[in-house]
């Protein structure tokens, strides 16, 4: 079944992008990212101009991420105060992002540059992803204990002043790393059309030392605000954003994501961040190799704006 | 009495003929749509040009028929990838700013057979006498990667459907469109050639536009790109919240 995408302006079938949407939601419940690193690509993969790919992104992230916020605010797992401070930057580096967005696509680099920084972004949190998981892996079947948590250390950011007081969190920080972190994943979340999530945990637990029990909701908070900020900016500034191919995917993904969620309560921690690590590193491996080859063709056109 | 009125009528019918014969057109043509309309499910569409001559058409005759149709122009720029440490990024690019974005030809011969270059050229028939003048990059590659990819698309097609003839002086050609077709007005030209010139010719016009939700949404977040940009928000977490509820596992 063929359906228009009237922002995109051609039509693509729907049944697809139902598909894909399921697939990426699937993941992303067994994972629990939010799975817009992954989404994207697909989309310029089947043929969605990047920009409308990376807008449209966003927009099904922040959908894809609400029932998940709903869920952790009823179980009081949201840092708010730690939430708004990320928020802060991520506002800030999406406005950003988005700006950069824009200059890119009147340059004509658009594509190059979110496949570059896909596998810059991904390359690197995938191959720390697979290297952090498998030497837990082999410290349990060496000790047979749980991996040693570096909570409550004390390096340099500890030093940073504009100290403030995340009772939810129980940390007393500088504000200024959370903003920082919130300043990079709003830039990355613009320009890639992903949330974040999947940077987003990692840098709260080990940049931050967030307890793993706030750190999904919380980004979760980031994810959806973040998003929704990007989705406004892509729809005032580039429009971009197409509402039906949004919509379809969401139809699939949030089917996708309880059947995942199910699932992932079945695998242990570890072996779940290493898959998540190997998908990681796959994708990012697949656009560098499209980016490496040698093109079929040399000439590419497309509308002069 | 019946056969008496016939007969009248006929009569009266006669001198008209007769005086008509001069001024009959050697050409008549219309299309089977004026409007092609982009709906949620649109996936291309095609339109029929169809008409009559008043000699036979055919190389016995030497009449041909030309069908031309032209969409809205379309600014386009054609990038060059270049190898830049290893990777391929857009290199330099040229812009064309008047090309139109549809085009297509269709002819009962190729019009280089029948028409002289002065005539191909100032009537724009035939891919290679488009102007295809370039801003920036001024490499032929770009012209023939224009040419090659914009025909690959199907959004500029040459002899790609034939004008077929029947019974000597009916004549129909099919007129397709992709799915990635602009919307606006479209123009298409019929001419009768004979002895390498154009004898008669016949303007039809047409309209491509988005109907239904599709023609609403490109609207509004054309018009009202921050109340869209809203909306989009609001539909999508709608739609998570939605989802939440309906897929609940207990």
């Amino acid at each position: 079944m063929q359906v228009y995408l009237p922002i995109a302006e051609m039509s693509v079938d729907a049944l697809l992008l139902l598909g894909i949407g399921f697939g990426v939601g699937w993941l992303s419940g067994l994972f629990g990212v939010g799975g817009g690193f992954l989404l994207t690509p697909l989309l310029i993969l089947i043929g969605i101009p990047s920009p409308v790919a990376v807008a449209s992104g966003a927009n099904q992230t922040l959908g894809a991420s609400v029932s998940g916020l709903i869920a952790q605010w009823r179980r009081d797992n949201v840092d708010v105060r730690m939430g708004v401070v990320l928020l802060a930057g991520g506002f800030l580096g999406s406005a950003l992002g988005v700006q950069l967005f824009a200059a890119l696509r009147r340059a004509g680099q658009v594509d190059i540059a979110v496949s570059f920084f896909y596998v810059v972004v991904l390359g690197t949190v995938g191959l720390l992803m697979v290297r952090e998981s498998v030497r837990a892996i082999i410290r349990r079947r060496r000790t047979g204990g749980a991996a040693p948590s570096r909570l409550g250390e004390h390096t340099w950011l500890h030093g940073l002043p504009f100290k403030m007081r995340f009772r939810k969190s129980r940390l007393y920080i500088s504000v200024v790393p959370p903003l920082l972190v919130g300043f990079g994943i709003g830039v990355l979340s613009a320009v890639m059309g992903v949330g974040g999530g999947f940077m987003l945990v990692p840098a709260m637990i080990y940049l931050l030392g967030m307890p793993t029990s706030v750190v999904i909701g919380t980004s979760l908070f980031q994810v959806v605000f973040v998003a929704a900020n990007v989705t406004l900016l892509q729809a005032w500034q580039v429009g971009t954003v197409d509402i039906v191919l949004t919509m379809l995917l969401l139809a699939g993904g949030v089917a996708g994501a309880q059947f995942g969620a199910a699932m992932g309560t079945k695998l242990r921690g570890e072996e779940t961040r290493a898959l998540l690590g190997l998908l990681v590193l796959g994708v990012a491996i697949g656009l560098a190799w499209d980016l490496i080859r040698a093109p079929e063709n040399l000439f590419a056109i497309g509308p002069a704006r | 009495m019946r056969w008496l009125a016939l007969l009248v009528a006929l009569l009266a019918a006669l001198p008209a003929r007769a005086q008509q014969t001069p001024s009959t057109p050697l050409l008549t043509a219309d299309l089977s749509t004026d409007r092609v309309e982009i709906t949620t499910g649109f996936t291309g569409s095609s339109v029929i040009v169809f008409g009559a001559t008043e000699n036979l058409i055919g190389p016995e005759t030497g009449e041909d028929v030309v069908v031309l149709a032209w969409g809205p122009s379309q600014p386009t720029v054609v990038r060059r990838k270049v190898n830049v440490l290893g990777f391929w990024v857009n290199g330099p690019a040229a812009t064309f700013p008047e090309i139109p974005g549809f085009y297509a030809i269709a002819a009962t011969r190729p019009v280089w057979q029948v028409l002289p270059e002065e005539v191909r050229r100032s009537g724009r028939l035939g891919l290679d006498a488009l102007p295809l003048r370039a801003v920036g990059a001024q490499a032929p590659a770009f012209r023939a990667a224009l040419l090659d990819l914009k025909q690959r698309d199907g959004r500029w097609q040459e002899y790609a459907a034939p004008v077929t003839v029947a019974g000597g002086r009916l004549f129909s050609a099919r007129v397709s469109f992709p799915d990635t077709v602009q919307t606006g007005d479209y123009r298409i030209e019929v001419l009768l050639v004979r002895e390498q010139r154009i004898v008669a010719r016949q303007e039809l016009f047409l309209r491509v536009d988005r109907v239904g939700s599709a023609a609403t949404i490109a609207y509004v977040a054309r018009t009202a790109p921050l109340l869209y940009g809203v909306a989009c928000i609001v539909l999508a977490a709608l739609a998570g919240w939605l989802g939440s509820i309906l897929f609940r596992r207990n």
